[in-house]
């Protein structure tokens, strides 16, 4: 039996007594929350339940009011998407956040061009190393040419280059707001199995889903939230389907 | 099988990819009629003689630089509906400059300055006041127009610059209008920016998706400020090569050419909510307009016709564009 990964490692990201208002709305209160290394924890929990929240504020598109946020056990703030992205945090979103009006390479380098030191885009390494890592990381299939346009493909193989793109620039944690809501059945087959690969090259996840079925098959961990609380933190083998179904609708 | 792929692919980009190709198309077919029915009436459709040519590359420069600038602001997702008062208020401060006695090789870059600082001015509020450019320009492009009349009075201001300062900008380099190897220069140079340099990326980045630009980390605000900026150049540099022709300024001169520029972006297969377009398509939207109003010129048509003619152009090519991407889905 492997050691228990909280015995031996300190969390990636660590919120303690986190709370959030928006004007009137307890958005969270005192949350406690935590990401382990190679480490995939589902995020579960009904409408409002806060669950967005915790994704805005690890991503660092809004701010804690209370409470701190630590990264390998050092306290940092994370005032901008900049910070989170120097901590290696990638979100991915439900409209996955690419441009349509781009080609596949284009989205994948935005903002990140390889470029010569005058600032010129190095296209052929782009487009050959944009090729490897979609061959290699996903296979969400279809897509033929990297110079397709980012509009001219379906949800799934949206999701699959911005998946790519993250994994590309080595990220830590992928912060996965309802990835399967816009994908087909077999697209989601291999999304998860995906998220389960990502393990293995050291990227954490989690994984924000109204579908228990879909955490189940992923997750190692599970925390369900209702009204801006944590109300149940559990590793899988400590709990069945039904379990969770329950803590999710009793609340 | 190799060969075959290659082809597939040319006639793929061809059939489908890029607006562009239909405006080319179009545009070689209209130069070829044009040469056809040329060399069959030469007497009465001169289009090809040395003349006409020469009007017609002055002619297509100004509009064509203009169009570079509106064109690359529009991928960015931004308008400017003040490059046309921006034309005449930095051509009347350059003018005015050299005749008190400043040369017009410093005077020029002094317009050229008025000219960036007006589009900052036109960047800085749309952004910063979170409006669209398109009113904020509409009060920029009323403001200045009022101002060029304000500062010049409704005469013409008249530019007077060394000869060669006139023939740097107006007259001929190596046998070509020198209008015209700026508009080529600055095409090439915005093609390099554009389509090449990873500030070109963000451009389409921050036009196609800002918020998607912005989740990654482009500051947003900067590149939009930059393409103001150049849009605001660009209307100057129009305005320096159009006055060193003309010898003169009229503060109502840039009147409607933002229009325009727009239509030429617009003919040229950029889209209105930006995200999508390439230099040699503003190229060929501009050069289409002032190829169809030298035809109208050379079979002495009434100066309405242009309006007509340009109008239906410029909604076909939308249509046609629109088909375009129709068909991709």
């Amino acid at each position: 039996m492997p050691l228990e990964p909280e015995q031996i490692q300190i969390p990636l990201l660590e919120m303690r007594k986190v709370s959030k208002r928006y004007g009137l709305v307890q958005a969270l209160s005192d949350l406690d929350f935590h990401i382990m290394p190679r480490e995939v924890v589902g995020l579960l929990g009904d409408n409002g339940a806060g669950k967005s929240t915790v994704i805005k504020l690890m991503s660092g598109v809004v701010q804690i009011d209370s409470g701190e946020i630590l990264a390998m056990g050092q306290p940092v703030q994370l005032n901008s998407r900049r910070d989170s992205q120097a901590l290696g945090i990638e979100t991915i979103y439900q409209d996955a956040a690419l441009v349509d009006t781009m080609s596949i390479t284009r989205n994948i380098y935005m903002g990140r061009e390889l470029t010569n030191r005058l600032g010129f885009m190095r296209h052929s390494s782009m487009a050959s190393i944009a090729r490897t890592v979609l061959e290699s990381a996903v296979h969400i299939g279809g897509i033929e040419s990297t110079e397709k346009l980012v509009g001219d493909l379906s949800g799934g193989q949206k999701q699959a280059v911005a998946i790519a793109r993250a994994v590309y620039f080595k990220r830590l944690i992928l912060l996965l707001d309802e990835p399967t809501s816009a994908l087909a059945v077999r697209a989601t087959e291999s999304l998860l199995d995906y998220i389960r690969n990502l393990k293995n090259e050291n990227i954490s996840s989690v994984l924000v889903t109204h579908n228990l079925y879909h955490a189940y098959q992923v997750c190692d961990r599970f925390v369900v939230m209702s009204r801006g609380q944590k109300i149940y933190d559990v590793p899988k083998r400590d709990t069945t389907i039904e379990e969770l179904t329950q803590h999710v609708i009793r609340n | 099988m190799r060969k075959h792929t290659r082809w597939g692919g040319i006639v793929r980009q061809i059939s489908a990819r890029e607006p562009v190709v239909d405006i080319l198309f179009v545009f070689l077919s209209v130069q070829v009629i044009s040469i056809i029915a040329s060399l069959l009436y030469p007497t009465s459709f001169r289009y090809l003689s040395d003349v006409n040519f020469s009007v017609m590359l002055k002619a297509v420069s100004v509009l064509g630089i203009l169009s570079l600038g509106a064109g690359i602001l529009m991928i960015s997702g931004e308008f400017d509906l003040s490059i046309g008062s921006n034309f005449a208020l930095s051509a009347i401060v350059m003018a005015m400059l050299t005749e008190w006695g400043l040369s017009a090789f410093a005077a020029a870059p002094v317009g050229l300055v008025v000219g960036i600082l007006i589009g900052l001015l036109n960047g800085f509020l749309a952004l910063h006041f979170e409006i669209p450019s398109f009113i904020a320009t509409l009060g920029t492009m009323l403001f200045w127009n009022g101002m060029a009349l304000f500062v010049n009075g409704a005469s013409g201001q008249p530019f007077l610059p060394s000869s060669a300062f006139t023939s740097l900008m107006a007259g001929r380099i190596f046998g070509i209008e020198a209008a015209f190897l700026w508009f080529v220069a600055l095409s090439i140079i915005c093609w390099f920016l554009l389509h090449h340099h990873k500030l070109g990326n963000h451009f389409f980045a921050v036009g196609g998706n800002h918020q998607a630009a912005a989740a990654i980390g482009i500051n947003s605000g900067r590149v939009k400020m930059l393409a103001f900026a150049i849009a605001g150049f660009c209307a100057a540099l129009a305005a320096i090569v159009a006055t060193a022709r003309t010898g003169s300024v009229l503060p109502g001169q840039g009147n409607g050419l933002e229009l325009q520029a727009i239509a030429a972006c617009v003919i040229g297969g950029l889209a209105l909510s930006g995200g999508t377009g390439t230099v040699l398509g503003v190229f060929l939207g501009a050069s289409m307009i002032y190829t169809i109003q030298d035809i109208l010129l050379l079979l002495r048509a009434p100066g309405f016709y242009l309006n007509i003619f340009v109008g239906i152009l410029l909604v076909v090519a939308v249509i046609l564009n629109q088909m375009v991407r129709k068909r991709r889905r």
